[in-house]
C-alpha cells in the first residue's frame, strides 16, 4: 500500500481499477448467499426460538449465559481440539511425505500418483462406513488377517482413545490427498536448481529438505493447514457415522453438539449460540493465520 | 471485458426467474418416506394410485439421517413441499407439540380401510382425542438361536434375561460368542434395545406413566440390575468390540455365524431367519425375546403416514394414505418385499401371504404376533421430549457399558438429565 | 549422483519402505470397497480367502436400477458448473489479490475464508429459509450457487499463491510494452501459473463433488447429488454395503481422467516447460 511500491510497478489510478474490477464478482457471487444466513445464525442465536418449548422471539444473552457453565460444551471443544490437532497434523505430515516421495518417482511409475488421489473421491459417509467395518473387530479384514496368526487385534471403538484414533485415521485417509496436492504444486513452483546448489556445497538431502525446500513450502504448508484445520472444526459425518459420539458422549466434537442440540433437543437457538461460538473461534484463529499468510505471500 | 462480462454473468444468475420447486398441483402430491421394505414397495406401487385416483404420487424413499434433516427443515420452514410424511411414532409426540402436523381425525373416521387396521398401533397415533397419522407397520423385537448350537450344548431356549447369562457361557467356543445386542447411543439404538431388559426387571423411566406422574424414576435398583445385565452381556459374552455395535453390526455377526443368539428389531430378526440372506438361517430359530421378574415386553416400534401442517391438499393426501394402508396394497407389498409386520389385519388372513412367511420361517408370524400382544405401546414412552430424553439415556447408558462411567453414575446422571429436559 | 555406498543404499531401502507403507494406507480400504463391490450378499463379511469365490456382479446391476445414476449425473452439472464459475470468477481476483495494492485486502481475503468455516449446524436453517423464499430448493442453480461459497475462497486462496510466485517483472514488462492489464493477466501471467490453475480448478470440483451438507439441504429427489444417494442406502433396518462400495466406486472412477489431466501438467512442469 505504499507509494513506492505502486510506483515499481508502474501503477496508475486505471490500473489499481482494473485490479479492484477482478475482485468484485468474486465479493458479490458469494456475498448474498454466504452473509445471509451467517447473519440469521447470529439472530437465531440471541433469539429464544425452541420447536417445542414455543417461541416469544425474545432477543437476549441468555444462550451464551448458559454457554459457559456448559460442561458438555466444554467437552466437546476438548473433542474438537484433540480430533483436529492430530488429525491436520496427520494429513500434512503424510501429504507432504507422499508429495515428496512422488515428486523423486519419475518414469512409468508416474501414474501411480493416482492412487493417492482415489480416497478424496471417496464420499464421507462411504468412507466413514468402510473404516467402520475397518474398526469393527467382527467385521474387519485386518481383524481377520491377524486371527490367521493368533494375534488378537484391540476393540478401537469401545474406548475414547481409540473411538477419536478411528475417527482420525479415516479424517486423514480422506483427505491427505488434498494435502498432497497443494504441495506437489508447490514443490514444481520449486526449482530443481535450488537442490543441485544445495547438493554441490555437500548439503544432506535431508538437510536440503529442511533448510531449502520446507520454506519454500511454507506458503503452501499454511494454506494446506488453515484450510483442512477449518474443515476440521465442522467434523461431523465421521462421527456421525462412525461412533454416534460415543462411547457415551466421548466423542461429541462442537459441531456435533450443536447438532445434538438443534435436531435432537429442538433447541434451535442453543444449537446456534454453540455455532457461532465456533465460528468466532475459528475466526479468531483464522485472523491470525491469514495475516501470517499476507506477511509470508509478499 | 472479461471481468464485466463475468459481473454480468453473474447478475444475470441473481435475476434469472428460478426454477419452480416441484411443488404440488391438484393431481400431483410428494410423498416423503426412508427406507425400509414397506415403503420400497410401495414406491413400485406408485403407478397404481395414479390408476385409481388419476393423482400422480411422487414417493421420495430416502435414507432416515437424510429424511430426518429433511423433515425438520421442510416443516420449520412451513415450505409446503411434502404432502404425506412418513411418522414413526416416537417422533409424532413432537411433531404435534411444534403444530408440524395435521389432525386428521375425521378424514381417519371416513376412511373404509379403519376397521382393518389393528387396534394398538392406530391409538398410538391418537393425541388428544385427535388421530395424527394411521399405522403400516408395527415392529417388534425378536430373538433368534441357532438351534444347532443350543442342541450341541445340551439347552434350551432361554425364557428369562438371568437365564441368558447362565446359558451364554456354555454355546461360547472359540470364535463363536452368546450374543450381540445393538449398543451405540441413540433413541432408535440402544435405547430400542435396552429397554426391553429394564422392563424386565422392573425397572421404569418414569414414577407413574400410566398414571401421568411424569417424575424421573429410572435410577431405580431394578434398572441397576438391568443395566448390569445388559453391560456382562455386552462386554463378557458378545464379540469383540461389541460396546459399539448398531443393528448392522449384529445382522453381520448373525450370517457370519459369530453369534448364538440376537435380540432385534422384527426387519433385522426377519433377515437373519431368510435362507436367502443368511446361511445358517435353516439352523436358525425365531423366539420372543427373554422376560424376567417384571414379565416379557418386547421392543415395539410403529410407523405410519400423516400429513403435514403445511400441506396443500389434504383431500389427495388421504386418499393416498387411505391407498397406501388399504389391503390390496398392503397384500402385494406383504408378497412383493420383506415385509410381514403390517398392521392391516385382514392381510394376516391372506394364504398366499401365510404360504410366503412359512416358507421363510415357519414360525415367523405366529411369533410376531406374540410379541405384539405382549408389547406396551408406550414401551419408549410417547412423550414430545423423548427424542432427546432417549437420546441423554441412551448415552450414558453406552458410557456405562464402555467402563467410562459406573452403572450408578449412569443412571443418577441420567435421571438429573431427564429432570432438566423436562424442566422439571 | 551415483552413489553406491552401504549408507546411500540403507537411506534409499528406507525410503522405498516409507513409501510403500504410505502405499498400503492409501490403497488398502480401496482395495477393501473394491471387494465389497463384488462381494455377493451373503458373504459381504467373510475374510476373502475363507469364500474366495463368493462373487458377483450383480451388485453394480442393481445400482443402476436405482435412482444413483440420476444423482451422479447431477453431482457432474452442479460440482462441474461451480468450478467453471469459481474459476471465471476467482482466478483474476487471485491475481488482483496477488499483485494489486488495493487497501482492504487482507480484509477481503479474511472474509473469504470466513465464509467458508461457519458451522453448517448453525445456518441450515436460516439458508433453508432464503431458498424456500428465492424458490432455490431443489434447482440446479440453487444448488451450484451454494457450491460456489466452497469453490470461490478455494480458487481465489490457491491462486493467489500461485500468483504470488510469478515475477512482478513479469507484469511490469508486459505493461511497458502497452499492454493492458488485461492482456498481461491472460496472455502471460495466467500461463505461467497454469499448473497451480489446474491444480485449483481440481481441488474446487473436488470440494464441490464431496459435498453432502448443501446437497442434504437443498435438494430434494430430481437433483439430488451422490454423495447424498449414498446415504440413502443405509435404510431402517439394514446397511446396504455392497451398493454404497459400488456407489463409492462409481464416484471415484470419474475423478480418475480429471487426475491424468492434473498429471500432464505435472509432468510438464517437471521437464522444465513451465516455471514461475
Amino acid at each position: 500500500m505504499t507509494l513506492t511500491s505502486t510506483k515499481r510497478l508502474g501503477a496508475t489510478y486505471e490500473l489499481q481499477r482494473g485490479y479492484r474490477r477482478m475482485i468484485y464478482p468474486a465479493v458479490i457471487a458469494v456475498g448474498i448467499f454466504a452473509i445471509v444466513p451467517l447473519a440469521g445464525m447470529f439472530a437465531l442465536a440471541f433469539s429464544d426460538y425452541h420447536l417445542l418449548r414455543g417461541t416469544n422471539w425474545q432477543f437476549g444473552f441468555k444462550n451464551f449465559a448458559r454457554l459457559l457453565s456448559d460442561q458438555r460444551l466444554m467437552n466437546s471443544i476438548y473433542v474438537m481440539s484433540i480430533l483436529s490437532f492430530f488429525g491436520v497434523a496427520t494429513q500434512v505430515i503424510i501429504g507432504t511425505a507422499v508429495a515428496v516421495g512422488l515428486q523423486k518417482i519419475v518414469g512409468r511409475w508416474r501414474f501411480g500418483r493416482i492412487l493417492f488421489l482415489v480416497p478424496y473421491a471417496v464420499p464421507h459417509v462411504a468412507v466413514a462406513l468402510i473404516w467402520l467395518s475397518l474398526f469393527t473387530p467382527t467385521l474387519s479384514p485386518i481383524n481377520a488377517f491377524f486371527d490367521l496368526f493368533g494375534i488378537t487385534v484391540p476393540s478401537f471403538l469401545t474406548t475414547q482413545g481409540g473411538a477419536m484414533f478411528a475417527i482420525v485415521m479415516a479424517d486423514t485417509w480422506t483427505n491427505f490427498p488434498f494435502a498432497m496436492l497443494i504441495i506437489l504444486a508447490a514443490l514444481q513452483g520449486i526449482s530443481p536448481d535450488l537442490d543441485e546448489a544445495a547438493a554441490i556445497d555437500g548439503a544432506t538431502r535431508v538437510k536440503t529438505f529442511f533448510f531449502i525446500t520446507l520454506p519454500l513450502l511454507m506458503p503452501a504448508l499454511l494454506m494446506v493447514t488453515l484450510f483442512r484445520f477449518i474443515d476440521s472444526l465442522k467434523h461431523f459425518p465421521m462421527i456421525f457415522v462412525i461412533t454416534k459420539g460415543g462411547p457415551g458422549r466421548s466423542t461429541q466434537a462442537t459441531n456435533f453438539y450443536a447438532y445434538v442440540q438443534t435436531f435432537q433437543n429442538s433447541n434451535v437457538a442453543y444449537g446456534a449460540a454453540i455455532a457461532v461460538t465456533l465460528f468466532l473461534m475459528a475466526a479468531l484463529i483464522s485472523f491470525y493465520v491469514a495475516r501470517l499468510n499476507q506477511r509470508v505471500s509478499q | 471485458m472479461k471481468h464485466l462480462l463475468t459481473t454480468a454473468l453473474v447478475a444475470s444468475f441473481a435475476l434469472a426467474a428460478p426454477f419452480a420447486p416441484t411443488s404440488a398441483q391438484a393431481e400431483e402430491i410428494n410423498v416423503v418416506m426412508f427406507g425400509m421394505p414397506y415403503t420400497r414397495g410401495l414406491q413400485k406401487l406408485a403407478g397404481d394410485f395414479e390408476e385409481k385416483t388419476g393423482i400422480k404420487a411422487n414417493i421420495d424413499v430416502i435414507g432416515q439421517d437424510v429424511f430426518e434433516n429433511r423433515i425438520t427443515l421442510s416443516f420449520t420452514g412451513r415450505s409446503g413441499d411434502i404432502d404425506v410424511v412418513h411418522a414413526p411414532v416416537i417422533q409424532v409426540q413432537r411433531w404435534v407439540q411444534a403444530n408440524w402436523l395435521k389432525p386428521i381425525t375425521a378424514e381417519v373416521d371416513a376412511m373404509p380401510v379403519k376397521g382393518d387396521l389393528m387396534a394398538g398401533p392406530l391409538d398410538a397415533y391418537r393425541i388428544d382425542g385427535e388421530q395424527f397419522a394411521v399405522p403400516f407397520m408395527a415392529a417388534t423385537g425378536l430373538m433368534t438361536y441357532r438351534e444347532d448350537v443350543l442342541e450341541a450344548a445340551g439347552v434350551g431356549v432361554p425364557q428369562t434375561w438371568a437365564e441368558m447369562l447362565e446359558i451364554a457361557p456354555k454355546v461360547t467356543d472359540g470364535d463363536q460368542s452368546a450374543i450381540a445386542l445393538r449398543a451405540v447411543p441413540g433413541q432408535g439404538f440402544n435405547m430400542f434395545i435396552f429397554p426391553m431388559i429394564m422392563r424386565a426387571y422392573g425397572g421404569k423411566f418414569f414414577a407413574d406413566y400410566t398414571g401421568g406422574d411424569l417424575t424421573p424414576a429410572i435410577n431405580s435398583p431394578e434398572t441397576l440390575e438391568a443395566l448390569n445385565v445388559y453391560s456382562k452381556l455386552i462386554n463378557d459374552h458378545a464379540p469383540q468390540g461389541a460396546g459399539n455395535f448398531n443393528f448392522a453390526e449384529v445382522n453381520a455377526a448373525a450370517q457370519n455365524g459369530q453369534i448364538v443368539f440376537a435380540v432385534e428389531g422384527t426387519g433385522v430378526a426377519a433377515q437373519i431367519v431368510d435362507p436367502e440372506k443368511n446361511q445358517y438361517a435353516d439352523v436358525t430359530g425365531l423366539a420372543l425375546p427373554p422376560g424376567g421378574p417384571a414379565g416379557r415386553s418386547p421392543a415395539i416400534a410403529v410407523h405410519g403416514l400423516g400429513i403435514p401442517a403445511s400441506a396443500q391438499n389434504v383431500a389427495a393426501s388421504a386418499k393416498f394414505i387411505e391407498w397406501a394402508v388399504s389391503t390390496e396394497t398392503v397384500t402385494k407389498i406383504a408378497l412383493s418385499e420383506p415385509f410381514a409386520n403390517f398392521t392391516t389385519q385382514p392381510v394376516a388372513e391372506n394364504a398366499e401371504v401365510i404360504a410366503k412367511y412359512a416358507a421363510i420361517h415357519p414360525d415367523f408370524l405366529q411369533v410376531q404376533a406374540d410379541a405384539l400382544n405382549l408389547a406396551i405401546g408406550h414401551y419408549r414412552p410417547l412423550l414430545p421430549e423423548w427424542p432427546s430424553l432417549g437420546a441423554a439415556i441412551g448415552e450414558n447408558i453406552n458410557a456405562a457399558v464402555n467402563g467410562l462411567i459406573t452403572p450408578e453414575e449412569a443412571l443418577e446422571n441420567a435421571e438429573q438429565e431427564m429432570r432438566d429436559i423436562l424442566g422439571q | 549422483m551415483i552413489d553406491k555406498s552401504p549408507e546411500y543404499r540403507f537411506k534409499k531401502a528406507l525410503g522405498v519402505s516409507m513409501m510403500l507403507l504410505l502405499v498400503a494406507f492409501a490403497a488398502l480400504p480401496t482395495l477393501w470397497a473394491l471387494i465389497l463391490s463384488v462381494r455377493s450378499p451373503s458373504a459381504v463379511f467373510e475374510p476373502i480367502w475363507e469364500s474366495p469365490l463368493a462373487l458377483t456382479l450383480e451388485n453394480f446391476f442393481n445400482i443402476t436400477r436405482s435412482d444413483f445414476p440420476k444423482a451422479l449425473l447431477n453431482s457432474f452439472i452442479t460440482a462441474g458448473s461451480a468450478t467453471v464459475l469459481a474459476m471465471i470468477i476467482g482466478v483474476p481476483a487471485g491475481f488482483a489479490l496477488a499483485k494489486s495494492r488495493v487497501s482492504g485486502k487482507f480484509i477481503a481475503s479474511w472474509v473469504l475464508l470466513l465464509l467458508r468455516m461457519a458451522p453448517p449446524v448453525g445456518f441450515v436453517i436460516p439458508l433453508f429459509l432464503l431458498y424456500v423464499n428465492a424458490g432455490l430448493i431443489d434447482t440446479y442453480l440453487g444448488l451450484i450457487v451454494a457450491y460456489m461459497t466452497l469453490t470461490l475462497p478455494l480458487v481465489v486462496w490457491s491462486m493467489w499463491n500461485s500468483f504470488a510466485q510469478v515475477p512482478d517483472e513479469l507484469i511490469e514488462a508486459a505493461l511497458m510494452d502497452d499492454a493492458t492489464l488485461t492482456q498481461a493477466f491472460l496472455l502471460i501471467v495466467l500461463p505461467a501459473a497454469r499448473p497451480g490453475a489446474v491444480a485449483a480448478a481440481i481441488l474446487a470440483f473436488l470440494v464441490a463433488w464431496n459435498d453432502f451438507f448443501f446437497s442434504l439441504i437443498i435438494t430434494r429427489s430430481s437433483t439430488t447429488t451422490a454423495p447424498v444417494a449414498v446415504m440413502n442406502f443405509i435404510s431402517f433396518d439394514s446397511v446396504d454395503w455392497a451398493s454404497i462400495a459400488v456407489a463409492s466406486i462409481a464416484l471415484t472412477l470419474p475423478i480418475l481422467p480429471l487426475m491424468a489431466i492434473a498429471n500432464r501438467y505435472i509432468v510438464q512442469s517437471l521437464s522444465g516447460a513451465v516455471k514461475g
